[in-house]
């Protein structure tokens, strides 16, 4: 049969964000896959060159909409490495609070954004009323609703306020009660069972050599994950496990396999935000004024040259990372070298390469399954 | 609890692979040592310095023999005021993870305090220099950690620097008809605004900026 390529995107439902698949098939078989990528290339990389170390926060809360704590705490962390800053206890266990709470919303905007592509509308509603629960609780932390600007070097910039612990274990209980809801709704939905079982295989060590990480490679079997392997913050001191799923054939995981791994994990990384309140030193019910040695803690603002520091953090989507050199202008005010590591970068490639031999109505369900998110990606 | 890696792991697991790399390539201008991270729980990882010439026998070295079997992000930068020997610098970020293949139906659940040997996770960063010029170039790692190809299309798009051996490279970032040799990373490149400071040249924001004087608004 004749083959040709058909250009999906950027407008298309199936990219969640603006890029474009091109798809080779051969009647309703994929052959070969092209992705192109940069079509929100903003040059975050080259505008952070003539920014001071604080002023590129907010840049970082723009990576991605849908993880902006993560992406700015992956870059704190990098600069504290840089500037040889030890962050106070307490800062430790708020930022283990604020991204947990961001991971929880996270993986429910994939929640929300996956379902529809395979036939369920109704989740899609629900994740994004649930989101708005931690979205709020975030609010209380950062003052706005999805770009926080929240942690600095050396610390935080608020401290928890008062009657947020127990507006978090109130809000916690009560999405708990709603997993089992969306659970009911989906593993017991014949149509999101065919959609997604059985497609999208891929194995652990394929992955891996090919860049892909966090939940996609728990999927498959091994209970991998940066906060434990590479361990920063308080991981060690507060109580969870890496999720991670058994996958269903040789062939690695499957769609199904990722969708419940990251279930797992968002309620992982609610037990982790209640054991946080719970143990944070001080106590989650008192306050101290911005800019306490206890949340904040003094940080140089220039970088020599020749310092480097680097970070791997754990974000939504896998390893994510920045890698920076001191030493800029400004007599090394500025950083003279910012380098993100996007998870999404590296793993859309390796996700159309997966297609190929699935059938063309499987595509959005592959790469929905894996969290595609084009801010990080373009930068 | 949470598990983590404990620092004794951490330390013997570099230590290990220090003293393999320089053991093998001993001589050659490529140098291991062992870093203390300056933030955080101050683990160690591993850094190595290098030569372009032996760059490949290196990364297959890391590969195959220490198990390092992630390619984390490969950095471009331009140093136009370096030394002769240093106007480019490629640094590569690499990990390792205990990660195998499973069957149906079975996971691996590590414990952190089991790990041994080449399943300790490990970080290692190389640094190698290259001599200035127009044309830097270094041998492509595409073939050894398949991670490495889109982050070399993105370091070739943006700084420049030629992958030898790079299948399909291409634009990935910037648009696919971009001017031959532009690369925005290079340092010779301004931003349109450079220089100008927002908070305090133009503090209520009414003003326009000196570069878009005369430009019709």
């Amino acid at each position: 049969m004749a083959q040709m390529w058909i250009t999906m995107g950027p407008q298309h439902p199936m990219t969640h964000g603006l890029w474009t698949l091109r798809v080779k098939i051969d009647g309703e078989t994929v052959v070969d896959t092209e992705p192109e990528l940069g079509y929100i290339h903003r040059g975050v990389e080259k505008i952070c060159e003539s920014r001071d170390f604080t002023q590129i926060i907010p840049y970082c809360d723009r990576l991605c909409y849908a993880s902006a704590m993560t992406w700015a705490h992956s870059y704190c962390y990098a600069v504290e490495d840089l500037l040889e800053v030890d962050v106070p206890e307490r800062a430790e266990y708020i930022r283990l609070i604020a991204v947990e709470l961001q991971r929880v919303a996270s993986h429910l905007m994939w929640l929300g954004a996956y379902t529809p592509d395979v036939g369920n509308l109704t989740v899609f509603v629900w994740c994004l009323r649930d989101r708005e629960m931690f979205l709020d609780l975030m609010q209380e932390l950062g003052g706005s609703r999805m770009h926080y600007n929240f942690p600095r070097p050396g610390g935080v910039k608020r401290d928890l306020p008062l009657g947020f612990a127990q507006r978090a274990r109130v809000k916690i209980e009560m999405f708990k009660e709603r997993m089992k809801e969306y659970e009911m709704l989906l593993d017991e939905s014949t149509i999101f069972l065919v959609r997604t079982q059985g497609v999208g295989y891929a194995r652990a060590e394929d992955m891996v050599n090919a860049g892909v990480t966090g939940p996609n490679v728990r999927a498959a079997g091994v209970n991998y994950d940066v906060r434990w392997a590479h361990p920063y913050s308080v991981y060690d001191e507060v109580d969870w496990t890496s999720s991670v799923e058994k996958p269903g054939s040789v062939k690695g995981a499957d769609c199904y396999d990722r969708y419940r791994v990251r279930m797992t994990e968002m309620e992982e990384s609610c037990r982790m935000v209640l054991d946080a309140l719970d143990k944070i030193p001080g106590g989650a019910e008192s306050h101290y004024q911005s800019g306490d040695e206890k949340i904040l803690t003094k940080v140089p603002i220039r970088a020599p040259e020749g310092a480097t520091g680097h970070h791997h953090f754990e974000d939504s989507r896998g390893e994510s990372m920045f890698y920076l050199q001191g030493g800029g202008e400004g007599r090394g005010k500025y950083p003279y070298r910012v380098s993100i590591r996007s998870p999404m970068f590296i793993t859309i490639p390796f996700v159309a390469e997966t297609m190929i031999g699935y059938k063309i109505a499987d595509i959005p369900a592959i790469m929905g399954s894996f969290d595609p998110c084009i801010g990080e990606t373009d930068r | 609890m949470g598990m983590s890696l404990s620092s004794e792991q951490n330390h013997a697991a570099v230590d290990a692979a220090v003293s393999a790399i320089n053991g093998r390539f001993d001589g050659s201008g490529i140098e291991a040592t062992s870093v203390e991270r300056t933030s955080g729980k101050h683990f160690h990882f591993l850094r190595i310095t290098s030569t372009p010439r032996h760059w490949l026998g290196l990364a297959k070295f890391l590969r195959f023999d220490l198990g390092i079997n992630y390619c984390s992000m490969i950095t471009g930068t331009h140093f136009p005021d370096g030394d002769d020997d240093r106007g480019w610098e490629v640094a590569y970020h690499f990990m390792r993870m205990p990660v195998v293949d499973q069957l149906p139906g079975q996971c691996l659940e590590y414990k952190a305090a089991d790990l041994t040997g080449h399943d300790i996770p490990l970080e290692v960063e190389v640094f190698i220099p290259l001599a200035k010029g127009d044309a830097p170039s270094i041998d492509s790692i595409q073939m050894i950690w398949k991670g490495a190809d889109w982050n070399e299309k993105e370091t070739w798009d943006l700084v420049g620097i030629d992958f030898k051996g790079h299948e399909d490279m291409m634009r990935v970032l910037n648009p696919h008809d971009s001017p031959i040799g532009f690369h925005p990373l290079q340092k010779q490149h301004r931003l349109r605004y450079d220089g100008y400071n927002e908070m305090y040249d133009d503090a209520q924001g009414f003003g326009r900026k000196p570069v878009d004087s005369g430009l019709v608004k």
